[in-house]
């Protein structure tokens, strides 16, 4: 004892009341531990261990700020005393500042060397981040300090096994198993840390050692999960290249017909696969015809062979296929198929054989045969149509279906998917609240209807329907689905105030998706302990892999590039940021909705405020309670850093979307203007890797050339620089000429002809010349999207003729209303939140 | 004669469930708790994909439908433990192929092997195909949904065996379900 400072020793009294308040703070009695920390700091006002531990429960009590300004003068008054780092790392850990934890929990075991806990917190904190080296010493510290503890063995060899080093997690796993006593039968944690130990043997390709502990194990029933016994087995004797493996895996495929992973394993067992080259047909056919017999219930492997046949195999296969299902009446028949449009004679097959089912049940008066085949064919044909592009014939087979069956929410549903398809989201999201209103009940149609409704960039009104299966104690509809983490949700409604042009509220719902990843991120940090605990180490391992690539996510990428589209043109032209939020553009209905939406959440917060109390939990916990002071986002989009946000939401996607053009593109945007050259070069690069001659790429090697030449010489890295630009963009070639070379190689591609008007702008070309190359891109390759873009860009560029373009665009896209004034689309509005439809003559509405 | 795969949730699947169920049901959880149902008895849990068959490699699939299962931590002594659905749905455009069914017949085939035995081990040898169906699965279904209700007592035969009062959070009571899977 005689090594303890003066400042932190306290007499005998003190100090049973400071042993008293750690006990006090463990059982979160929090008022008593405030009460027990002021009668020491009344005699000893800058006792650091106490004022620490005051600051702790501060924190714990709401009282945040206070708590944290404690802590740190508590840790400064006492920097040896590992229980001050010890509340200072638990500070941080609760504002998930995982790095500066750690730092305060490294400093506490330099006083503390083998304190449980805090080593236990530590070797948590260094798996979430992810630095394995400091894991595996910290793990090895743990089991030398209690090696009787069975999960600090396994740990350790998880930590060595993370580090890359799977052959000391093996040893450390035989020595574990070696000192096993008594293990009960049927102990799932047993046959989880044998089934462990055959996943490391077979990755260290020990197959031979890994498959006689598998069977030895599954025989004795060490091992109780028996499908992983079954797969595991399969999977090693494939590689063993054993005769027993073809048997393996059809046990595999009796055990669970309808997995396709086992019939790919039965065939990649021979050398064979899902290809629909003519030598692998030919084999691997009656394959997948003897279980289509042998197991007569199993849909998978028909389904597989029509995408492996050819010709008039194809055909025999197909017509049984879809007959079948137009005859049951299962709604995804099209959307299973639909792959295997890809060929052309396929689809033509689907198509004779779905034609003559529609003769064939419209007459038919066999017994059978029932009514409803026929409407599941109009309604397959329906798909088929509209899939290839024919609008007008697929809406005409509906018409067919919906006067046989009105009632039936899926015919409408793809009425609204034709018409999204051909331009007319108005109408599409009115055919969705017809099927809405057929089934009340049911999530599906609602949220569907929502969707569209923001598809047609009707926020208001979506939130009123998502409102109806939301929790009703919910600040708002979108607040539930934004804590539910409804990445479908957050992101299609940014999409459609970005579309609206309130870029304000598209970056907050953006952003809001990044949040939900960050999350999910954290969310992994609670089971560092609780898996190895549970001795589930295989999940757990598979849990760190799949949080690695977590940002790689669709809803992520989409994210994040919107975003960092938004942060730069907010950065071009920060007058965006204060004339693109919603107040200014809020029609009086918005404004009334909005306002009620606020009134609303205040009474749910007073509501909550009045039922606090009765909850009687003390305990805020330590982390930081989340605040929403930006509500539409335009303190967001007023941020005085929004390429460094921009350029931070990017960088995962560097290793985890790198193959995705866009991506490059973005950072090659956020890059050059941070003026970080050469990342914008090597961005550049990387795109012209993946697709030279994309638009977006073409009108960025102008801009690169253009950059490089303003440089100053002296600029760090020019001479590279300037390798690479003349590797985009050849010296010798004028910017004129290659835009111009670029559009005659690319005249029918209307995305190109775009590309190549926008260099012309940036070049000051006469107004004229731009607006006759952006009319060249009538050709068949111009699809809704690019021509709105097109639209957009004769606006910016104050064009005289873009009314007469978006005109042109109205009659070539004959169904499509996208492309009418806000006046013209103003009663279409109306119509679909009216619960109406037009009748056949299309100007009377009648009621539903 | 149409197809989705059925297999075992994976790690990368967990997302899909959760958007799965976000779409076609009014009770919905944080991705922690699927998390927590994965990391604590990761063979329970079962998904249905529909995947592009051409582009294997590099395509990911769509969750279509999934059961989210678990076993009752709280046992009481001397009981039987058993497994309990927590969710379970397919997507409205999924329907009429079976799925549910599947994926329950699935799962209970996981939770047949983590039902420890209540037999003593000496007389286990004679006992094994009981042991096995040792025990039972239940279920909460909200009294309104016929479809559900119908499902799990005509398709898969499960039984209401009580109705709890306001076990939603809109005050709607449930039908608590359960089927023996003793032989």
């Amino acid at each position: 004892m005689s090594d303890i400072p003066a400042k932190r020793a306290l007499p005998s009294k003190e100090s049973g009341l400071f042993k008293e308040l750690l006990t006090l703070y463990e059982t979160r009695q929090l008022k008593k531990g405030l009460k027990t920390a002021d009668q020491i700091l009344k005699k000893f006002p800058e006792h650091g261990e106490t004022m620490c531990m005051k600051g702790l429960v501060y924190t714990h009590m709401g009282r945040r700020e206070e708590g944290i300004e404690l802590v740190r003068k508590g840790v400064r008054n006492d920097l040896t005393s590992h229980i001050c780092w010890h509340v200072y790392g638990l500070i941080h850990k609760g504002e998930k500042n995982y790095e500066e934890a750690l730092k305060c929990y490294t400093q506490a075991l330099r006083f503390d060397k083998e304190n449980l806990n805090i080593l236990r917190d530590a070797a948590h904190l260094q798996t979430q981040l992810r630095i394995y080296d400091g894991l595996v010493e910290t793990r090895y510290t743990l089991l030398k300090t209690r090696p009787n503890l069975r999960q600090h063995w396994v740990a350790l060899a998880v930590a060595y096994h993370l580090n890359g080093n799977l052959t000391e997690a093996k040893k450390i796993l035989e020595q574990y198993e070696l000192a096993l006593k008594n293990v009960p039968d049927y102990d799932v944690e047993h046959s989880e840390t044998i089934l462990y130990h055959v996943r490391l043997l077979e990755d260290l390709g020990e197959h031979t050692e890994a498959l006689s502990m598998l069977d030895v194990n599954a025989k004795s029933r060490a091992i109780v999960d028996r499908t992983a016994i079954m797969e595991i087995r399969a999977r090693l004797l494939s590689k063993l290249g054993s005769e027993e493996a073809e048997h393996a895996w059809r046990v595999l495929v009796e055990h669970n017909p309808e997995c396709y992973d086992y019939y790919r394993g039965y065939l990649a067992n021979s050398k064979l696969s899902f290809d629909t080259s003519d030598d692998n047909a030919s084999r691997a056919l009656p394959i997948l015809e003897e279980f289509s017999t042998q197991l007569p219930r199993a849909t998978a492997p028909r389904r597989l062979s029509l995408s492996i046949a050819s010709g008039e195999r194809f055909k025999q296969l197909i017509e049984p296929y879809i007959l079948s299902g137009l005859k049951k009446g299962i709604p995804s028949l099209f959307s299973d198929i639909k792959s295997l449009y890809q060929d052309t004679f396929k689809q033509q097959a689907i198509e004779e054989v779905s034609t003559k089912a529609l003769e064939t049940f419209k007459s038919s008066s066999e017994p059978d045969v029932e009514p409803t085949s026929y409407l599941w064919t109009l309604y397959f044909l329906a798909q088929h149509h509209s899939y290839l592009g024919r609008h007008a014939q697929a809406l005409q087979f509906l018409d067919d279906a919906i006067s046989h069956t009105p009632t039936l929410p899926e015919l409408h549903m793809l009425r609204g998917r034709v018409l999204k398809r051909a331009g007319d989201p108005l109408g599409a999201a009115r055919c969705l609240e017809d099927a809405r209103l057929l089934d009340g009940q049911d999530r599906f149609l609602n949220t569907k209807s929502a969707k569209y409704r923001l598809r047609a960039g009707m926020v208001e009104e979506a939130s009123a329907l998502f409102g109806l299966f939301t929790k009703k104690d919910a600040p708002s509809p979108g607040q539930d689905l934004e804590d539910m983490q409804s990445l479908f949700y957050l992101t299609e409604e940014a999409d459609a105030h970005n579309r609206n042009g309130h870029l304000g509220p598209a970056l907050k719902k953006y952003i809001a998706v990044s949040k939900v990843f960050d999350e999910v991120e954290d969310d992994q940090y609670d089971f560092h302990g609780y898996s190895l605990r549970k001795f589930n180490m295989n999940i757990y391992l598979n849990l760190l892999t799949w949080e690695d690539r977590l940002r790689s996510h669709p809803a992520y990428v989409k994210a994040a590039l919107a975003a960092s589209k938004i942060f730069v043109a907010v950065n071009d032209d920060p007058a965006l940021a204060s004339t693109a939020t919603t107040s200014g553009q809020l029609t009086d209905a918005q404004k009334k909705a909005k306002k009620k939406a606020k009134k609303a959440a205040q009474k749910v917060q007073e509501e909550a405020k009045k039922t606090a109390p009765t909850n009687n939990n003390e305990d805020k916990g330590l982390e930081a309670p989340a605040k929403d002071d930006d509500p539409d986002g335009s303190k967001l989009l007023q941020c005085s850093d929004p390429l460094e946000r921009a350029a931070k939401l990017l960088k995962p996607l560097m290793t985890l979307a790198d193959s995705n053009i866009d991506v490059w593109l973005a950072i090659y945007d956020v890059s050059s203007r941070r003026k970080k050259y050469l990342q914008a070069a090597k961005a550049l690069s990387q795109a012209a890797t993946l697709d030279s001659e994309h638009p977006q790429l073409h009108v960025r090697r102008i801009q690169f050339r253009q950059l490089v030449s303003s440089l100053p010489p002296e600029t760090q890295g020019a001479a590279l620089l300037s390798e690479i630009a003349s590797r985009l963009l050849p010296d010798q070639v004028s910017i004129e000429v290659f835009n111009s070379q670029y559009l005659q190689s690319h005249s029918e591609d209307s995305a190109a002809v775009l590309a190549v008007a926008n260099v012309l702008v940036a070049l000051k070309s006469p107004l004229d010349q731009v607006e006759e190359t952006l009319f060249t891109a009538f050709n068949a390759s111009l699809d809704i999207k690019t021509a709105l873009a097109i639209v957009d860009f004769l606006m910016t560029i104050k064009s005289p003729r873009a009314d007469s373009f978006r005109m042109r665009c109205s009659e070539q896209f004959s169904l499509s209303t996208v492309f009418q004034t806000p006046e013209e689309l103003a009663p279409l509005r109306l119509l679909v939140v009216a619960g109406q439809q037009l009748d056949a003559d299309g100007d009377k509405p009648v009621d539903l | 004669m149409h197809t989705t795969s059925i297999r075992q949730m994976r790690m990368e699947d967990l997302q899909g469930m959760q958007a799965c169920n976000l779409f076609n049901l009014p009770e919905n959880y944080t991705l922690r708790y699927y998390l927590y149902h994965a990391l604590t008895w990761p063979s329970l849990s079962y998904v249905a994909e529909a995947r592009n068959l051409i582009y294997w490699q590099d395509h990911k699939g769509r969750i279509v439908g999934y059961i989210l299962a678990k076993m009752d931590e709280e046992t009481p002594e001397g009981g039987e433990p058993h497994g309990h659905v927590t969710s379970i749905s397919v997507l409205r455009s999924y329907r009429r192929l079976g799925i549910a069914k599947k994926l329950m017949l699935q799962s209970q085939f996981g939770l047949f092997e983590f039902i420890p035995p209540i037999i003593p081990p000496t007389h286990m040898s004679k006992a094994m195909a009981s042991v096995y169906r040792a025990s039972c699965v239940s279920l909460h279904v909200r009294k309104s949904n016929r479809a559900a209700l119908s499902l799990y007592r005509d398709t898969l035969g499960f039984s209401v065996q009580d109705v709890e009062k306001k076990y939603y959070a809109d005050g709607e009571d449930a039908y608590s379900m359960r089927l023996s899977l003793q032989v």
